[in-house]
């Protein structure tokens, strides 16, 4: 990848060996959702098939999370212990998109899966921290630490178009989580 | 006419820069395109010289505004064909090709609440009509007619694409009927780059007495176009895509019909008389739908950048853009690329959209841009343009006058290294 010089660098930063590896065989996928941007729509036989619907089909534990300017989504399905605290004993999701945002939910899935709610929703926040750093990192190594692999996203925080690939998936971790908590009371 | 135009790229200032350590390759001019110096110093000049209110006040500045204001519509009458002399105006200043296409459908709306008058019942919209437009359509066409066919109740239809994205015209009897009365398609395929057969479309709305309305958005930068020509009874466009500032288009419409056609956006300088108790009585056209203060220093720019590409000469400008063209078009001959689009450089502009198979747009965009390549990524503002192609997004290259053929080369050496660096290969 030297071939691209300097701007090679740069490329090769963003794009880290985890993110084009996980984007390649991303962990928690699986196929239960209804696919909006690839239908064959635009007739009325395949009006069931919009984001509207999926947004509504979704399962008291489920959120549908949709980027209109790449066509990017991801059904995030989860399941919450009734036990408290609760926990997040299951995650997986469905959908397509560019590296970024599949890295990003794969990632996400190794790090949260058998956490408390309450541990999920700070890394979300840890997170959210990071791809607002305009590149610059958390500078804190104790916030670095817990956030395990995600860190490699640091370099994705310096493109402000691509900040909402990576956070794609935690959008739909927090939705889904506020709705699974909610169907419980 | 030999034109330099290594000259005329040398005239675009922001061209002489680099980008992540490359030489800027702007191959997005189907989304906006660059100014030339000439374009960008009447902007400034107009307003350290002559900045003043248009139509309005009896000064000296005002006398100058008015009248830089007019001369730069006539120049873009004249890049179009139309008509500019004083009551015979067809072009009306809008603030881009969006707004003048919503003009159109808010008074096709008006006139079918029974506004305007007899003169505008042709305008008239009720249950059981029909509009049709095509599914090459820019969200900017689709939308405010499908809008209108929601808000009368007409039926909304339209003319399908052909396995290469060009607007069908084979079953145009079927899709326009007697109960037509307004169709509205592209002039060039803003993701396809493909050149619409207008002639038999506009033919067959007329002969059913529909009105023909044209998005010329993607064919004023490129072609040489004649709206008397081509009979379209209205068109609309945007000064950005032609060289010109941001904020400002044109629509033009056929006299007669520009006449009966009923008010949009009400205000200032679109009245002749305005009173409390009874109705208003609103100025001629082109004023009837200019109203509020006009983007005038944006106009005056627009009419410098007509100008310019007349001196070029637009048949100059389309045959150097072939080129690019031919050159774009490569990038189908790369393991693992489909162009969507006609492959071949007929019918057609350097407006070139891809599908890298394997990696997403978002990421392609990013790879190319690494080294300096400026593209467009996304939908394009035509999601159903995609999915006729099966896909959500894609990627999209085109050209500008000032692009050279070394320009669409480098994009294709780069497009060589997408698959192998996202591993798909």
């Amino acid at each position: 990848m030297s071939d691209y010089g300097m701007s090679g660098d740069e490329l090769e930063q963003m794009y880290q060996e985890v993110i084009l590896e996980a984007s390649k065989h991303p962990h928690g996928r699986e196929s239960f959702a209804p696919d909006a941007a690839v239908e064959q729509s635009g007739d009325a036989a395949a009006a069931n098939t919009t984001v509207r619907a999926t947004h509504e089909y979704c399962t008291p534990g489920e959120s549908h999370q949709f980027n209109p300017t790449c066509g990017d989504e991801a059904t995030v399905h989860v399941e919450v212990s009734d036990s408290e605290p609760h926990t997040i004993e299951r995650l997986v999701w469905d959908g397509h998109g560019c590296s970024i945002s599949q890295a990003s939910l794969s990632v996400m899935v190794d790090l949260v899966e058998g956490k408390t709610v309450d541990e999920a929703m700070h890394l979300e926040q840890v997170f959210h921290q990071l791809m607002e750093s305009r590149g610059a990192g958390l500078n804190d190594d104790a916030l670095e630490d817990e956030l395990g692999d995600a860190v490699v996203f640091q370099g994705v925080s310096k493109y402000p178009m691509r900040i909402k690939c990576a956070l794609l998936g935690w959008e739909g971790l927090k939705d889904s989580v506020a709705k699974a908590l909610a169907a419980k009371n | 006419m030999m034109v330099d135009f290594k000259a005329i790229r040398d005239e675009f200032p922001i061209l002489d820069q680099e980008i992540h350590g490359h030489p800027l390759v702007y191959l997005d001019s189907a989304a906006t395109s660059q100014k030339p110096q000439c374009v960008i110093d009447a902007e400034a000049n107009f307003y350290r010289t002559i900045n003043a209110g248009v139509h309005r006040g009896a000064h000296e500045l005002a006398a100058r505004s008015t009248l830089a204001f007019e001369e730069a519509r006539a120049k873009v009458a004249k890049l179009v064909g139309a008509n500019a002399a004083e009551g015979e105006e067809e072009i009306v200043v809008t603030g881009g090709a969006t707004a003048g296409l919503n003009l159109l459908a808010t008074a096709f709306g008006n006139a079918s609440l029974g506004r305007g008058g007899e003169a505008a019942k042709r305008f008239a919209l009720k249950p059981g009509d029909e509009i049709v437009v095509s599914r090459a359509e820019h969200h900017s066409v689709l939308l405010p007619f499908q809008e209108l066919s929601y808000r009368t109740g007409a039926t909304f239809k339209w003319l399908d694409l052909t396995e290469d994205g060009r607007v069908r015209t084979d079953n145009l009897d079927e899709v326009i009927t007697e109960r037509t009365k307004v169709v509205a398609v592209t002039h060039v395929g803003n993701t396809t780059g493909a050149i619409t057969d207008i002639a038999p479309i506009v033919r067959r709305a007329h002969e059913v007495g529909a009105v023909f309305i044209l998005d010329a958005c993607q064919s004023v930068p490129h072609l040489k176009v004649d709206f008397h020509a081509l009979d379209v009874d209205f068109a609309a466009w945007s000064a950005h895509k032609m060289y010109g500032p941001t904020g400002v288009g044109f629509l033009y419409g056929k006299r007669e019909l520009l006449e009966a056609l009923p008010p949009a956006n009400f205000g200032g300088s679109m009245v002749e008389l305005a009173y409390m108790d009874h109705e208003a009585q609103y100025m001629a056209p082109p004023a009837r739908f200019e109203a509020g203060t006009q983007p005038v220093a944006q106009v005056v720019a627009a009419g410098v950048a007509a100008e310019w590409m007349m001196n070029i000469g637009l048949e100059n400008i389309e045959a150097h853009e072939k080129t690019i063209a031919a050159e774009l078009l490569k990038l189908g001959d790369i393991d693992g690329i489909r162009i969507l689009g006609p492959r071949e450089n007929v019918d057609r502009i350097g407006t070139v959209a891809f599908d890298v198979q394997g990696v997403h747009p978002h990421d392609v965009g990013q790879f190319i841009d690494a080294q300096g390549i400026a593209i467009r990524v996304g939908h394009h503002c035509a999601q159903p343009v995609h999915r006729h192609f099966g896909l959500y997004a894609s990627n999209r290259a085109s050209s500008g006058v000032y692009n050279s053929v070394e320009d669409a080369q480098a994009l294709v050496e780069a497009a060589k290294g997408i698959r192998k660096f996202f591993g798909v290969e």
